[in-house]
This record gives structure tokens, sequence and C-alpha cells, in this order.
């Protein structure tokens, strides 16, 4: 029983990046609806980013394609742009209302 | 059987790593567990033989991300940012159970041994012409419209950055 479960854990196959890109996205969703302050709710959702790009690594590596890889590149600078804009939104807000936890913002509460 | 040993290393690194990004509570802290999380995973990258992009992860995700990050928690005051609670510690409580279940339904997945694998089939590109520059073939040719479309997203996000983040006379407390 045990031997069987080490050699399944020791043969290399897609569905370890699979739990590892879900385990991640799951910590970075969470600190997503965990979090208040605003930075560190765009850091949980670079983490989330990340674990994708490791899933398209991850089925790249087992099929031999590349076209996976190709898509973790958009999905990087796709990642740029978002923290460009959104720390540029961070620090508008902060400027203009003086809040950086999302509690703060209630002006379009009803 | 090295690369696995490496894998199973860089990704307890990464779970541990994104565990602190999610329950850190000072900012510099979160920043330097999402440093770690983003190194393993690009060593991940490299023990899967995805050479370039873990190149660029390191360059553009560990370098130009996480300074970025820090110049900003820099730019807010300090003082309040520590004062106040981090955690909306409700939320947390009332979704864990359900994350929890999550994972455990995806690790019996996983362990139950459902396959996804498949046959080597584009190897021997791979090997000819190694990975960058089969990356850049691939890029160039099959995915030329996204990529340009992927450079235009980033300069209208580079305008939107600069347009956010100018100074204004007017404040609305």
């Amino acid at each position: 029983m045990i031997e069987s479960l080490v050699a399944k854990f020791l043969v290399q196959n897609v569905e370890q990046y699979f739990v590892l890109a879900f385990v991640l996205l799951g910590i970075g969703l969470f600190g997503m609806m965990v979090r208040k302050n605003l930075i560190t709710i765009l850091m949980s959702l670079e983490l989330a980013l990340n674990s994708v790009n490791i899933a398209f690594v991850g089925i790249d590596k087992m099929n031999s394609l590349i076209d996976g890889q190709i898509f973790a590149l958009f999905t990087i600078a796709l990642a740029a742009a978002e923290a460009a804009v959104g720390l540029g939104i961070i620090i508008s807000l902060f400027r203009l209302r003086k809040a950086e936890n999302v509690n703060e913002i209630i002006d379009l509460k009803g | 059987m090295l690369s696995q040993i490496a894998f199973y290393l860089f990704g307890s690194i990464s779970i541990i790593c994104g565990l602190g990004v999610v329950s850190a509570s000072n900012p510099i802290y979160v920043v330097l567990w999402l440093l770690g999380a983003l190194i393993a995973i690009s060593g991940i990258f490299f023990s899967a033989g995805a050479e370039l992009l873990g190149a660029l992860q390191l360059m553009v995700y560990v370098v130009a991300i996480a300074v970025f990050y820090i110049l900003i928690i820099t730019a807010v005051p300090w003082r309040k940012l520590h004062k106040n609670e981090q955690h909306n510690r409700l939320i947390g409580v009332a979704v864990l159970p359900f994350v929890a279940i999550l994972y455990v339904e995806a690790f019996i997945v996983a362990l139950s041994g459902v396959s996804l694998s498949k046959n080597k089939i584009i190897e021997t590109i791979t090997k000819n012409y190694g990975n960058a520059s089969t990356i850049g073939i691939k890029l160039f040719s099959t995915y030329f419209w996204a990529f340009e479309l992927m450079s235009v997203l980033l300069l209208i996000s580079m305008i939107g950055a600069i347009l956010l983040g100018r100074k204004e006379e007017k404040t609305y407390d």
C-alpha cells in the first residue's frame, strides 16, 4: 500500500502540477477574500495568476507542447499591466479619498 | 527522479510562501513572502524545462513587479497601514471549510489516478531548436497577432496608469 503510494508520487505526471496550481490558486483566492488592505489583495491576485502559469507549464512538459509557455508569457505581460493599473488606482484612491482598506471605500453604499 | 525531487521541493516552498502571503500582517513581509513564492515558482519552471519562462519570471516578476509593490507601499503612509486590522477574520473563518473541502477533493482525485498524460509529440522540435528559439518561432508565427495585441494592451495600461496616478488639486474626503 505505502510502496505503491510512494511509487505513485515518484512518477512524474501532469496531475501533480494541477494539484499544486490548484492549491496556490486557492491560497490566492482566499487571500483576496480575507485581506483588507488593497495592496495585499493585489499581491494575492499575483499569486493566483502565477498558479495558472504552473498549470500551463505542467501541461507543456507532459505533452511535449510549447503553446502553454507562450500563453504563460501572455499571462506575465497581463500581470504586469494589471499591477500597473491596479497600483495606479490605489495611489489615486489614497490621494483623493485617503483610503487604503477596502472597508473604507463606502461612498457607493446605498 | 531528480526533477521530481526538485518539483516537490519548490512546490512545498511555494505553498509555504503562499500561506505567508495570506497570513502575514506587515505589508513588507507580505512582499517578501510573495518574492519567495515567485522564486520557487520560477524554480518549478526551470525544473519542468521551461527555461525562457523561468528566466522571464525572475526578470519581470521578481525584479520589476515586486520592486513596484515596495514603491507603492512606501507611497502610502506607514502609521495608518500598520495600525489597522489587516484581515477580515469573519470571512476567513466562514470560507476556510469550503477551501479545505475543495483541497481534500482535489487530492483524492489526484491520488485515485485520473490520468491526463499523453505520449511525447513535439519533443523532436524542442530537441532540435531548444526552448527559447522554439518559443520565439511559435510566438512570431502562430501567435503573432496575440503578441501584437498584448503589446497594445501594455501601451494602453501604461497610459492608464499615468493618467490614474497624476496629481489633482481637489480631494474628496
